[in-house]
């Protein structure tokens, strides 16, 4: 049997007018903005509790008025997180913490960076320690020969700055 | 028709293992027609899977709703581009057309090499032809397109699909996922060939000189689908957010770093004959990173906005993933002969090592990415318990990495191969650093004290004078020698090295976008509840909610808010943000109005009307400052490429740098 098609319409005209906004009012709150900014909306947006922009969205909006409520109470940022923390679990703040196994995802990739500098400084090393503390003993400054090499090197460096 | 689709698939999947095993086999037993039919085999894998697509997009045109995966892409009352984009809107079609664009990419390698490098084309095929076995069995047997709706014995249609995702419906949507799928698809020629020259062990540099070009259309390709990618979350998720660091964001984002460094690290192979086994590994690790790519979105490991619905397709990947990698990681190992530098470092000021740390850099860049997008992961099987790494921690990690890497762009080009003396230095370093410096007096002087900003801003001056001053000094020389006008002779200049002065383009572009991202430094928001006809104010704007409006068509419900914008008190447009639901899948979605200037964005999003005032809309009004540089970077980073990819008007060869005299080891016969 179809659908009735001006009941459809009717539902869908009452959907958009009277809740799209449900979620939108605690954000003319700017700390609500601001905390929301900090904490993770776990709907599968991957946004923040600010930025989640899904209707009626089943975690943003009861967050966000939560959020409103904390705030009009007088209570610091510290504690609004730690309570958020509680209810839903580390997962909903947007950074890892700085503490124990955590600490690892801030330290990692600048530890990374330390590791290639070395590496690279360590293979410097390596090039410059195989060639001869003395320059060559074979070979006079003004020799014809070295002339000769020396202006093949600058003919390459012309090349290769080409 | 799905049967005829399906059988294609089928076929396709035995002519390509028909392809590894041919290749390989007359590759090993000396038999040249076995390969030639190999090949011809690869041609016949891209026709099957072109008619293989042509009836999925046709059923898709048609709205043959007998078809599961169409009845749950489309809908009757979709456009004809959306019903098109389907085909890879969907986990089934998307793997078809990556199989697609394989095997096409794979038919123009046989074509344009069918007499060139007979001795490693059977070994490219093998590579190129064994992923295709791969997609083709999660095409033929994991995730196939042609299912059909079956209810008891029969198979019924429905009377109208769930059409696709309203956010996809999108003109940016439409032709992002293929852009993004040619760079992904494309990586794996230069590494086919890679393999090729390892297994034939093959002197010298003739794959790199043959995939040069492959990898940099590849490139622009993966430029082109990330750039869209941002533009679309910038114009339709609302929030003024073109990269949201979202784990399938990252996952195109990671092989782009290692391509990236592998165009560079290339040159000093081909140069000096230095980093062979390091180009190897970027190459077999930008491969492998696509695919790990394709799995993140697939396999529903992380989660992602993006992602395809959870799916088993992730043990697929991580098998091919384990046994490429060992694969390949076997092979470099077994050929370190074949891949010894020519050259060495001979100072720590030259070009070759401001290489060595610009490929530092990108790469620690991309592990950053790369850790903090399976740090979630690692942290649940570690810990028991998944935490989030959002925004803030990479934008944290890698502003400075990236700051670094926009300094090192600037001192490249500034330093000479093999040595530079402190002399030149100062001499090409000097107005570069006073532009670094007047700018960054010049904005503390207009009371910017953002530390990143400034930072940003200085080097983005200090690379800009570097690119001009190259620019600059070559023009000059040949508009002073050829008599001709600078323009002309900046153009003559570009004509003799392409490759050169399209890579400063590049640069150039990458410089644009910097300027682009650090607008957000100065980004304003505001979120007002405001009643018919009243006004409010967000930094220099004014805005008048006139006029709240609604409506419909075949496709969706409509309502917009048409707000006027004013400027020190004059008008200067009304904008129109919109909300939307979609009536096949009853989903609500955002159409934000934006004001694109060079300075600052107005952008608008119409959050609906307040539910306990029915008068008052709810708006959500943001500037965001500098943030047109990032596409305008895009237009020039693209016109760099293109540049890159015309042949130059002189050919220039690059003597290897032997190692002679006191410094050699044995002495170079002459």
């Amino acid at each position: 049997m179809p659908k009735n098609p001006w009941r459809g319409r009717v539902l869908l005209t009452a959907l958009l007018a009277f809740s799209l906004a449900h979620g939108a009012t605690p954000l003319t709150n700017q700390r609500v903005r601001q905390l929301g900014e900090m904490l993770h909306c776990m709907c599968g947006c991957n946004s923040s509790v600010t930025s989640c922009n899904m209707i009626n969205c089943h975690f943003a909006d009861p967050v966000r008025h939560r959020l409103l409520t904390l705030v009009e109470q007088g209570a610091a940022d510290k504690d609004i997180f730690a309570e958020m923390e509680t209810t839903y679990g580390k997962a909903i703040l947007r950074q890892p913490p700085s503490e124990g196994f955590y600490l690892m995802s801030w330290v990692m990739p600048f530890a990374g960076l330390a590791a290639g500098l070395t590496l690279i400084l360590l293979l410097i090393r390596y090039y410059f320690g195989r060639r001869p503390a003395t320059a060559g003993a074979g070979v006079e400054e003004n020799s014809p020969e070295l002339a000769k090499y020396k202006e093949r090197i600058e003919k390459d460096l012309a090349d290769l700055d080409q | 028709m799905e049967t005829l689709g399906a059988l294609s698939i089928l076929l396709a999947f035995c002519l390509a293992i028909y392809a590894v095993v041919g290749s390989v086999v007359g590759a090993v037993k000396h038999r040249p027609y076995l390969t030639k039919s190999a090949e011809r085999a690869v041609y016949g894998v891209f026709f099957l899977l072109t008619v293989a697509s042509g009836i999925l997009v046709y059923a898709l045109l048609v709205s043959d709703f007998r078809l599961a995966y169409v009845a749950a892409r489309s809908n009757r009352a979709m456009p004809a581009v959306y019903k098109f984009a389907a085909w890879w809107g969907g986990q089934e079609g998307s793997l078809l057309l990556w199989s697609w664009l394989l095997s096409l990419y794979s038919a123009v390698v046989v074509f344009t090499n069918r007499r060139k490098l007979r001795d490693m084309m059977p070994w490219v095929l093998t590579v190129l032809m064994a992923t295709q076995v791969f997609f083709l069995t999660l095409n033929a047997f994991v995730e196939p397109p042609f299912q059909v709706l079956a209810v008891g014995k029969g198979v019924q249609a429905v009377a109208d699909g769930q059409g696709l995702n309203p956010l996809l419906q999108y003109w940016t949507m439409a032709i992002h996922p293929p852009m993004l799928y040619l760079g992904y698809v494309g990586f794996i020629v230069p590494f086919a060939f890679a393999i090729g020259s390892l297994v034939t062990k093959q002197p010298g540099d003739a794959w790199i000189h043959t995939t040069r070009r492959w990898s940099l259309i590849t490139w622009g390709f993966q430029s082109i689908g990330i750039l869209l990618g941002a533009g679309w979350a910038y114009a339709v998720l609302g929030w003024g957010g073109y990269w949201g660091w979202d784990p399938v964001e990252n996952a195109s984002l990671l092989p782009w770093i290692t391509a990236t460094a592998f165009l560079h690290s290339v040159m000093m192979q081909e140069k000096k004959g230095m980093m062979k086994v390091w180009n190897m590994v970027l190459i077999s690790a930008t491969f492998f990173l696509c695919i790990f790519g394709t799995f993140l979105t697939r396999s529903g490991i992380v989660s992602s906005v993006h992602a395809f619905a959870q799916s088993s397709l992730g043990n697929w990947f991580v098998g091919f993933l384990a046994i490429g990698i060992a694969l390949t990681t076997g092979l470099i190992l077994r050929r370190l002969d074949y891949l010894k530098s020519e050259a060495h470092l001979e100072s720590v000021l030259s070009r070759e090592s401001s290489f060595l740390f610009n490929n530092l850099i990108l790469l620690a860049s991309c592990f950053a990415v790369l850790w903090g997008t399976m740090f979630p992961v690692i942290t649940e099987a570690v810990m028991g318990e998944k935490v989030t790494v959002g925004a803030p921690f990479f934008n944290k990690v890698n502003i400075p990495i990236g700051l670094f890497l926009l300094f090192l762009t600037g001192v490249g080009p500034l330093i000479a191969w093999r040595r530079s003396s402190w002399d030149s230095l100062k001499r090409a370093f000097f107005w570069p650093t006073i532009c670094f410096a007047v700018t960054v007096v010049v904005l503390v002087a207009f009371e910017v004290r953002h530390f990143y900003a400034l930072v940003s801003l200085g080097l983005c001056a200090f690379v800009t004078a570097t690119i001009v001053m190259e620019f600059w000094k070559g023009a000059r020389a040949i508009s002073i020698k050829n008599k001709m006008n600078l323009l002309r002779a900046t153009v003559e200049l570009t004509h003799r090295n392409t490759r050169r002065y399209g890579g400063y383009l590049v640069h150039m572009g990458i410089v644009l976008m910097f300027i682009g991202f650090t607008g957000a430094a100065f980004n304003k928001d505001t979120t007002r509840e405001v009643k018919l006809g009243d006004h409010f104010k967000l930094g220099a704007y004014e805005f008048q909610v006139k006029e709240v409006a609604d409506g419909d068509n075949p496709n969706y419900l409509w309502q917009h808010a048409v707000i006027g914008v004013s400027k020190g008190g004059k008008f200067v447009t009304d904008l129109m943000p919109e909300k939307r639901i979609y009536k096949a899948s009853e989903q609500p979605t955002s159409e934000v109005a934006i004001r694109r200037q060079l300075n600052e964005d107005v952008y608008l999003n119409f959050a609906g009307m307040s539910q306990t005032e029915a008068d008052r809309a709810i708006i959500q009004a943001y500037l965001f400052p500098l943030v047109s540089w990032i596409w305008i970077g895009f237009w020039v980073l693209m016109m760099g490429t293109i540049v890159c990819l015309i042949p130059s008007k002189v050919k220039y060869s690059y003597p290897k740098t032997e190692v002679v005299g006191a410094y050699a080891k044995e002495p170079v016969a002459r």
